[in-house]
């Protein structure tokens, strides 16, 4: 729309009104952990929402970051899964080697994949992925039902060795170690939004012509950006994998694509904490849910649409909304037209 | 040899629904750069109600009359209720949005008519022989309401004035505006044609297919190929992109069966990586980026 | 009482972009049968006044008032529908659609079917009805651009810097086709060509950062372009 929503230069809050500092991922997965002490019968819930947390800290930066709108990442994320379990199936029985393979395939698919899409504008990227979804489903479904089993299923549990320290068949253990490693993304992920390469993401996002002019080469960062966050999305893949001992297509469908959009959402697009609330929360209301209702589909669209319309900056925008005006009240600092005011 | 021929007259028919499905879908973001996820809504609802009245009253054709009008119907009610609001957002929102919508169409279908697939008879049984080959008639009456289709679309936005408003309005909206045009009327009015034939197209598919609560989503793929394939907002591109994905499938299928199943995607990111902007591109709107 | 012959009256306009303010407490005026020229440095503010007028922008402070009415909260193409026609910068028209097209889009949204005092206008177009308009230079897209926007007889034709790019000596030619065209219908034009300021402009206010800077009425003033302080 060329006259009339021309945008002009636009203010994008990148400050954070509550932050913890760099102590916040630690406090953060501090948190969680409690709390599943709390809840001891909920050891699988936790476990399951941490892990679903990388999955949507990927998501969140292709939405937040690139500002893209993929309708594909469970292609990813099921890719992640397939390689550890043909790991765990045929090759060995590290966890660690797992999700290092894992690693390595979200590096992979970056390198392929990254270079072609990052070229296409916003719409054809959201569908070129959808149909890179299908492909991936009927490739782990059919094509490749030699090595997958299809829809039966890869089992491997039994496979999975203890390692030296941790042994993560034990699900209290495996939530130890997924704890860990969400602690250790997020300080990297909070790093990076406060480095200059957050703040390249942002520009690019906004003005990719001027970040241009300013030197930086858009497509080039758009492919960082991808590539970040492939490797997040096939990591949590991999985690799922052990969590759950197998792998069915399942986790790559298509119509399960919404869900993790809807995730990122609720937790607040582009923030650096929204994936952990956003996962937590939808997992948490689609597990009630779905006690009162079998047709889920339903139920996700209206939360959608609530949250889209009335809850758009997601539950950690909204605490962080909060948050600024109780500092404000208690400071009484005039917080108009703030960027990044730290606290 | 009658196998490919007989594929390839398949093929058509096929290309003639996907035409008349993916129309909403192309013109909803050629003109209001909204990508409607709900479309395919109004194609599994022409199908249901076409279900519903050929169950109560035997006829066929008042089905697919039903199935065209609720169509319209439920394009109206989307497009002046909820994309209205959209469309100043971004794409991300609107996306996001019509899905929702999509999902709880689902749902609703599902309330309405449970989980279970309806079948549908095809309102005519026999075969057709010509040079040759043996199809089905009904499948060449499916192609020659599609060919109409196309014509009578060609038609409007060619030859009529609000079709050459819709034209401009896709290249540039704001300056149809500025002559003192009501763009929103005339989209309206398209996005409701658009999302008749989707309701058709439903209705023409449901002897063929399964017509369960799922079968949207199919279509919404395959129908997004088409769309993208041909070029966003082209109808022209719609219509031969359809006639090729058509052809991928039915012939394509006949040659390796998975090829009916993933050969639209591999052809669309083919295309799609030597042509970003599809075959038929809109004139004037880059779609790669401007940096 | 609104005096009648303002056409065009501005008061306190606030404009913003999302959170960005970008006109701050306009107040000008466009008396009808007048040239009034708006002049600025690129980003001063300019086109979003235009845009704002035509309905484009949402105002967020302040009113306008066209023939005594406030045109605020009208949609676009209503405005455009109740005479005040907008050109814009870009110049650009439907490629796609012939010369002859265009002007029947513009005739179907203004009821007004008769083309001759446009032929009149710009002769030139008439050669021209079975191209393309993608195919017309930047000189025979501003004539036909103000040839559609004077279908309806409009009251007033924002003009963003028609001259912009073109070559002198059609410049020339489109100076004298505003001279002519002045007489029926009001012109608020925005210029960066001073010198051609001079030359057709009875008023000029002069923008700056989103703020009207100056009004020159004396034409002494303006023929010797001395409101470039101004800027």
């Amino acid at each position: 729309m060329e006259l009339s929503t021309n945008k002009g230069p636009v203010r994008e809050k990148s400050g954070r009104s509550i932050d913890f500092g760099f102590l916040g991922p630690l406090v953060m997965v501090a948190v969680i952990m409690g709390a599943r002490y709390l809840f001891p019968d909920k050891l699988a819930f936790f476990t399951e929402a941490s892990i679903y947390a990388i999955y949507v800290m990927g998501n969140n930066i292709l939405m937040g970051y690139l500002g893209y709108v993929s309708f594909g990442q469970p292609f990813y994320l099921s890719t992640g899964a397939y390689a550890a379990a043909i790991y765990f199936a045929y090759l060995g029985n590290s966890p660690i080697v797992a999700i290092l393979l894992a690693v390595a395939v979200g590096l992979a698919l970056s390198a392929v994949f990254g270079p072609i899409f990052m070229r296409l504008k916003g719409n054809y990227y959201t569908l070129v992925n959808a149909a890179l979804c299908a492909i991936g489903l009927f490739t782990y479904e059919k094509l490749l039902i030699g090595v997958t089993n299809g829809n039966d299923g890869l089992w491997f549990r039994a496979r999975i060795a203890k390692m030296p320290f941790l042994d993560v068949r034990l699900t209290s253990n495996l939530f130890l170690m997924v704890c860990v490693i969400l602690a250790l993304l997020l300080f990297l992920y909070r790093w990076m939004d406060k480095s200059a390469l957050g703040a390249v993401f942002r520009a690019t996002k906004i003005n990719s012509r001027k970040a241009k002019f300013l030197g930086y080469n858009p497509y080039a960062v758009r492919i960082i950006g991808f590539t970040l966050a492939t490797v997040l999305s096939t990591i949590a893949g991999a985690l799922f994998a052990i969590n759950y001992g197998f792998v069915n297509p399942n986790l790559g469908e298509n119509s399960r694509s919404i869900e993790v959009l809807i995730a990122t959402l609720l937790g607040g697009v582009g923030s650096v904490y929204g994936p952990v609330f956003g996962a937590f929360g939808f997992l948490g209301i689609k597990d009630i849910v779905s006690r009162f209702m079998s047709r889920w589909e339903f139920a996700v669209g209206i939360i959608t649409i609530l949250v889209l319309f009335f809850f758009s900056k997601g539950i950690w925008g909204f605490i962080r909304l909060i948050g600024k005006g109780v500092t404000e009240k208690l400071f009484r600092k005039k917080t108009a037209g703030s960027i990044g005011k730290e606290k | 040899m009658t196998r490919l021929f007989e594929a390839i007259v398949y093929g058509f028919s096929s290309s003639g629904i996907l035409f008349m499905v993916s129309l909403a879908l192309s013109i909803g973001y050629g003109l209001m750069r909204v990508v409607n996820m709900e479309a395919m809504l109004y194609y599994s609802f022409g199908a249901y109600i076409t279900y519903t009245i050929v169950h109560a009253t035997g006829s066929f054709v008042l089905g697919a009359i039903a199935g065209t009008l609720l169509g319209a119907l439920l394009g109206l009610l989307v497009e002046t209720q909820l994309l209205r609001r959209v469309y100043h957002r971004e794409m991300m929102f609107s996306m996001v949005v019509t899905y929702a919508v999509f999902l709880i169409g689902i749902g609703v279908i599902q309330f309405i008519w449970g989980l279970e697939p309806k079948p549908v008879q095809a309102p005519i049984d026999g075969m057709l022989s010509f040079l040759g080959i043996s199809v089905p008639i009904y499948r060449v009456i499916i192609i020659a309401i599609a060919l109409v289709a196309y014509a009578l679309i060609q038609l409007l936005i060619n030859k009529t004035i609000t079709g050459k408003a819709l034209r401009a309005g896709i290249e540039n909206r704001d300056n149809v505006v500025a002559l003192g045009i009501n763009i929103n009327k005339i989209f309206t009015t398209t996005f409701v044609v658009a999302s008749a034939f989707a309701g058709l197209g439903g209705a023409l598919n449901a002897p063929i297919i399964m017509v369960g609560p799922y079968m949207g989503f199919d279509m919404l793929l395959l129908s997004f190929i088409t769309v993208i394939l041909g070029g966003l907002g082209s109808i022209k591109g719609t219509a031969v992109s359809a006639l090729i994905l058509g052809q991928v499938i039915s012939v394509g299928g006949m040659i390796w069966s998975p090829l009916a199943a993933v050969g639209p995607f591999v052809v669309m990111i083919i295309v799609i990586l030597f042509r970003p902007t599809g075959l038929f591109g809109v004139k004037g709107k880059a779609f790669g980026f401007d940096d | 009482m609104t005096d009648k012959t303002k056409l065009l009256e501005i008061r306190d306009l606030d404009v913003s972009y999302g959170n960005l303010a970008v006109l701050f407490d306009v107040s000008l005026e466009v008396e009808k049968g007048e040239v009034v020229v708006l002049v600025g440095r690129n980003g001063a503010g300019k086109t979003t006044l235009f845009r704002s007028i035509a309905g484009f922008l949402p105002k967020r402070k302040g009113s306008v008032l066209f023939k005594g009415e406030n045109i605020n909260s009208k949609e676009a193409y209503r405005i455009a529908q109740g005479g005040i026609k907008y050109i814009h910068q870009d110049k650009q028209v439907f490629s796609d659609l012939t010369v002859k097209e265009n002007f029947e889009l513009s005739s179907y949204a203004t009821k007004d079917y008769d083309w001759d005092p446009l032929f009149v206008f710009f002769p030139k177009l008439k050669t021209l009805l079975g191209r393309k308009a993608g195919a017309l230079s930047g000189g025979e897209r501003q004539m036909l651009l103000m040839a559609m926007a004077l279908l309806g007889k409009p009251d007033l034709l924002l003009l963003d810097e028609p001259t912009e790019g073109l070559a002198p000596h059609v410049i020339t030619d489109l100076v004298g086709v505003f001279k002519e065209v002045s007489k029926t219908t009001t012109l608020f034009i925005i210029e960066q060509n001073l010198p051609l300021v001079a030359g057709i402009a009875d008023r000029v206010y002069c923008m700056r950062e989103g703020k009207i800077a100056a009004e020159i009425t004396e034409h002494s003033e303006i023929a010797g372009i001395s409101f470039e302080k101004y800027l």
